[in-house]
């Protein structure tokens, strides 16, 4: 019977950033739609809650001053969902280094964001949760520090897929001694 | 499907369902009561400043300079803005303009402006002083309008008094540094940020709008005009 293996610091690594980022993104991604306004005492006002969130969150966008307003539209609509569902995925585990990389691709874009607006000196919401952040040093900060447990998640995440320790090795992936 | 796929989808599933009923079971605690706050604001108010405040539908502490419409519209607005927030300025210029062109003029909505300067924010309370004088002599458009616009210009060099000496004449500019000069409006601004955080208001903007039956619905953060616009036309029916 195959058994799992111990925890070694390459597994650790990979749980930790699994938590975090996946219990992260998912906040981030949940924040934006159901915050700051939750009147949903009926449909048409829990309609209105989530657009008004919607709108909130592509004002903050706007204001990075990046994209054209087709553009802010596609990311305000479509990064809160993106970013529950990457939270998921990376939570249950299963095709880890796709989502991790996608995961690390979208860290790596927000902190370019991020980075450029903070020296450019832009006074404006990081936008990085439902409620409003001043972007600062400690935002930039924050992220390189998601980036780089990113980063390092996913590249463990390879390294386990190929060289997986022998007790959890499948006997495809067992060299013969 | 393997054990530990299950297991982690079922903790994954429990995790996600947890997370979204503390957020949707979050109250919605910004119903605007606040009585106790507007007293204590009433009491510090001098009684000059206390003179000139009105109550509209059930609203109270209402300074009707910082206000536009008909009293007797079905529906009265509270926005709650900092001078210095971008989201404010946002507001203001888009969705705001367009509120009071399609409601405040047709006495759909009473639009009632509340000061609530952050901390944060080094001339916001400066802004709020030099927009309520403003208003005071009957110049509160042209003054707010020119403050939200230039907003990073001044809060860079924090030239607010310069900002607003460009938009209207230098008589007006005299009124209005003599009344900021004399801090007779002060408490009139206090009386707002009581009012906001009795509410409590958590961010800049809030809108809070009430309508003749007591029922109020806080509106928090920047919201277009096309969103705001489908709840605005239950309301106003």
């Amino acid at each position: 019977m195959m058994q799992s293996a111990p925890l070694n610091y390459r597994r650790l690594v990979i749980w930790i950033g699994r938590l975090l980022l996946g219990a992260i993104f998912i906040y981030a991604g949940c924040s934006k739609i159901f915050y700051p306004n939750q009147l949903f005492q009926s449909w048409l006002l829990a309609k209105f809650s989530i657009r008004a969130n919607f709108s909130n969150f592509a004002n903050q966008v706007d204001s990075y001053k990046l994209l054209p307003d087709w553009g802010v539209y596609f990311v305000s609509r479509f990064l809160p969902p993106a970013e529950i569902l990457l939270g998921l995925l990376l939570l249950i585990g299963w095709r880890l280094r796709i989502w991790a990389s996608i995961i690390t691709g979208i860290l790596f874009g927000f902190i370019t964001v991020v980075t450029r607006a903070y020296l450019l000196g832009l006074k404006i919401d990081c936008g990085c949760f439902g409620k409003p952040e001043p972007l600062t040093g400690w935002t930039v900060l924050r992220d390189s520090g998601l980036l780089l447990l990113a980063l390092a998640m996913t590249v463990l995440a390879f390294q386990e897929a190929r060289k997986p320790h022998p007790w959890s090795a499948t006997p495809a992936q067992e060299q013969p001694s | 499907m393997n054990r530990r796929f299950i297991l982690a989808s079922s903790a994954t599933m429990v995790f996600a369902a947890l997370g979204a009923f503390l957020l949707l079971a979050a109250p919605a605690t910004q119903k605007s009561s606040g009585k106790s706050a507007v007293k204590s604001a009433n009491a510090a108010g001098s009684s000059a400043a206390a003179q000139t405040i009105i109550t509209v539908d059930g609203v109270k502490d209402i300074d009707p300079d910082k206000a536009l419409g008909s009293k007797n519209a079905g529906v009265v607005m509270e926005t709650f803005t900092d001078f210095q927030c971008p989201a404010c300025k946002q507001l203001y210029t888009t969705t705001l303009q367009r509120v009071t062109d399609n409601y405040v003029d047709n006495n759909k909505i009473y639009l009632v402006h509340r000061d609530f300067p952050l901390p944060m924010h080094a001339y916001s309370r400066v802004a709020a002083s030099y927009a309520r004088a403003a208003c005071h002599i009957g110049k509160c458009e042209v003054v707010e309008q020119a403050l939200f616009s230039n907003q990073e210009k001044w809060e860079m060099n924090g030239d607010v008094k310069g900002t607003v000496a460009a938009a209207i004449s230098p008589a007006d500019m005299k009124k209005v540094q003599a009344l900021v000069d004399s801090g007779s409006l002060e408490p009139l601004i206090d009386r707002d940020k009581q009012i906001g955080q009795s509410v409590p208001i958590n961010q800049t903007p809030t809108t809070i709008i009430h309508t003749r039956d007591g029922q109020t619905y806080p509106v928090v953060g920047f919201v277009s005009y096309d969103v705001l616009k489908t709840l605005l036309d239950q309301l106003v029916k």
